[in-house]
């Protein structure tokens, strides 16, 4: 370890509980803690003794040549200014009194225990001009808490000094110094905590306990932050309550949030001293002027001070600041709802445009005798679609089909079946046919498993004639006489799973009877409290067989609405009616 | 609620179960699909599906896909009857293996 010390270490265990569990707390060992002033050590255990005399106490001081210059210099100083200037130790000795004697030789030795190079890269006079402004603020306080002022100044100057200890033992940390300083005193304790995983007033108290440093003062040290277990002695409570007041009174100059700082002091004076906010800040505005005078007695060297007023503006600055960007905050909140808004309208319009697009895509209502179709679409677009249209022989083609899944992605791949079957069913009339060309043409291009289901056919309008094929698509049924005639279930998968599926076609004629085609949206909509499922959807479909084809789709529908007239699923249905047959007969 | 996955002598098997909708059919891609690129063989086990619609046939058609043109096997096991009528009516069952339990395909071997 680096003997920066003045003297010799001479550990003196006070109290070895108290040690061992500082040693936990630490993880320091008491050999690692530098050596304790000697000389200022004599002095404190002497003072601590019943009756000492005055000559010894000169004795001892008179011994250390330094200490001797250093105690006439200070006890003159305008600030701990005796009535008359002393010249000799015994008078010093004997006008201060033991106890002043005691604070004043502790600052003194603390002030020069730890040298600048013993920590390579930190600014010690930093640190010290910290450790000043809490000993002035301390002694600013000594009034309020009815105690003596060189007591509080003392308690102030030392109270943080393990942290010094702690930058001592791991200089690796310096670089530290500036978050540590800027930060409040309670955050400044958890980042300690998490740099030296220990903390300044553990081993403050850990240093008194070592160096046998009077007990309210190593109380002060060591439990400004937090009070000791409530088994042990609450020892010089105002002394600790004083040193965590000056914590603060120190950080509202020295933190970056001056604005906490200045508020819990307030908050704190008035705790513990019943302090008003006007007297806080009168006592806080006495620290700044104070400073450079105490500076010069200590023989501490400090920078300029920005007074109270200044502090106190930039802390209101700061609040206007933080109002300020409430208030942009506020500001950018409403412009993004305004976007938000303007892009959802769009997003809107752009789906108004896409579900025209697509019901340009089916045919013309009653578009041609025989066959009639209706889509209603759960979501702003849909999956399912419909069309037929003539051949050039007369014949009429005709499918209807729902895409796998729901909105946009469904609706782009509607838009493309449609398409396709719209093109190549007018050359390819033969519906398996036509649709194992669209079954290749999707799965070439199929995404994520998507696939369409569809039936396509063409009717003959003059034999009632009708080929049927399906790919994977519910049963189409055809109805006449008030019964089931036929189903026709899917015999192959639907299109897009596998390239190779061949389709099979059903050729059949209708007799006077119907065919419906349909899609889940459908046979699983509600009517009532329940779904109407294959039988349910049979009676539906019989029910409305007597209207006209130009009215039954619709009727059959509005059946199948929900109670806000809206359909659960995207519904679709188309009817083709034998029409020629009064001709035929 | 993910579908849980778990490893049977060589398959990793994906154990769908409850509505297989369009509200969890993308969890259902997203589990077939890992499962696909993590074992050679994915068994689907069926047996507790209640419902399942077109967009939870997608993710199983897309993982069957996947598999055919990456020379991996998938399969579906213990098919529950709702999602079989739905395969059925779709003639799905004719494109997917399908294996009456699990079990069945693990005493198959390999």
């Amino acid at each position: 370890m680096p003997g920066v010390w003045i003297l010799d270490p001479a550990p003196r265990m006070q109290n070895q509980s108290l040690m061992e569990d500082a040693v936990t707390a630490t993880g320091i060992r008491p050999s690692d803690l530098p050596a304790p002033p000697k000389g200022a050590i004599r002095i404190v255990q002497a003072c601590s003794r019943d009756g000492v005399d005055s000559g010894d106490l000169a004795a001892i001081v008179t011994n250390d040549p330094i200490l001797t210059a250093e105690l006439l210099r200070v006890a003159n100083s305008a600030y701990f200014g005796l009535v008359s200037q002393v010249r000799s130790v015994p008078r010093a000795v004997a006008i201060l009194g033991n106890r002043a004697l005691r604070n004043l030789m502790l600052c003194i030795s603390m002030r020069d225990a730890l040298r600048a190079e013993s920590i390579p890269g930190f600014d010690i006079e930093a640190y010290w001009e910290d450790a000043l402004r809490r000993a002035v603020s301390a002694r600013s306080l000594a009034a309020v808490a009815a105690l003596d002022a060189d007591e509080c100044f003392t308690v102030g100057l030392l109270q943080d000094f393990g942290l010094l200890v702690m930058l001592y033992l791991n200089p690796q940390q310096v670089g530290h110094w500036q978050a540590l300083a800027r930060a409040t005193p309670e955050a400044r304790r958890e980042l300690e905590l998490e740099l030296f995983h220990t903390s300044h007033d553990q081993v403050g108290l850990m240093l008194a306990t070592n160096w046998g440093l009077p007990s309210d003062l190593g109380a002060a040290m060591g439990y400004h932050h937090e009070g000791p277990a409530e088994d042990t002695p609450q020892q010089g409570l105002s002394l600790r309550q004083v040193a965590a007041c000056a914590d603060w009174m120190a950080a509202v100059y020295r933190c970056d949030d001056k604005r906490e700082a200045i508020q819990q002091t307030r908050t704190l004076l008035m705790t513990n001293f019943a302090v008003a906010a006007e007297q806080c800040d009168a006592l806080l505005q006495s620290v700044s002027e104070s400073l450079a005078e105490a500076a010069t007695a200590m023989g501490m060297r400090v920078g300029e001070q920005i007074p109270f007023e200044g502090v106190l503006r930039e802390a209101n600055l700061r609040l206007a600041e933080e109002n300020l960007s409430y208030q942009e905050l506020t500001w950018r909140l409403e412009q993004t709802l305004a976007e938000r808004n303007q892009i959802a309208g769009e997003l809107q319009r752009e789906l108004q445009l896409a579900r025209e697009v697509q019901k340009s895509l089916l045919p013309a209502s009653m578009l041609l005798p025989g066959i009639s179709g209706l889509n209603l679409s759960a979501r702003a677009v849909s999956g399912d679609f419909y069309d037929y249209y003539q051949l050039t022989d007369g014949r009429v083609a005709f499918c209807l089909a729902d895409v796998s899944g729901k909105g946009m992605h469904a609706a782009l791949l509607m838009a493309k079946t449609a398409s396709l079957f719209r093109c190549l069913g007018k050359g390819i009339q033969e519906p398996g046919k036509l649709l194992a060309m669209l079954n290749r043409e999707i799965f070439e291009t199929s995404v994520r498993g998507m696939f369409v289901t569809m039936l396509a056919g063409v009717l003959d309008p003059s034999s009632g004639r009708v080929t049927l094929s399906s790919a994977g698509h519910l049963p189409a049924l055809h109805l006449g006489g008030g019964a089931l005639i036929a189903e026709y279930p899917a015999q192959a998968p639907p299109l897009g799973v596998n390239p190779d599926s061949l389709f099979p076609s059903d050729t059949f004629e209708l007799r006077g009877g119907c065919l419906y085609l349909y899609t889940d949206g459908l046979l699983e909509a509600y009517v009532g409290d329940r779904r109407l499922e294959h039988d349910g959807l049979m009676r539906l479909l019989l029910q409305h067989a007597h209207l006209p084809l130009g009215k039954r789709a619709q009727a059959i529908a509005a059946a199948a609405r929900n109670s806000n007239g809206g359909v659960e699923d995207d519904l679709t249905l188309v009817i083709i009616e034998d029409c020629g047959s009064h001709v035929r007969q | 609620m993910s579908f849980p996955v778990e490893k049977r002598q060589g398959f990793l098997v994906v154990m769908l179960a409850g509505e297989v909708d369009l509200s969890r059919s993308p969890e259902a891609r997203k589990v077939i699909m890992k499962a696909l690129k993590k074992m050679h063989s994915v068994m689907v086990d069926m047996s507790r599906v209640e419902y399942i619609d077109s967009s939870g046939v997608a993710s199983l058609v897309e993982g069957f896909q996947y598999a055919r043109s990456n020379n991996l096997e998938f399969a579906l096991a213990g098919v529950s009857e709702a999602a079989m009528n739905v395969l059925r009516l779709a003639r799905l069952d004719q494109v997917f293996p399908i294996y009456a339990s699990l079990e069945a395909r693990l005493e198959a071997g390999a």
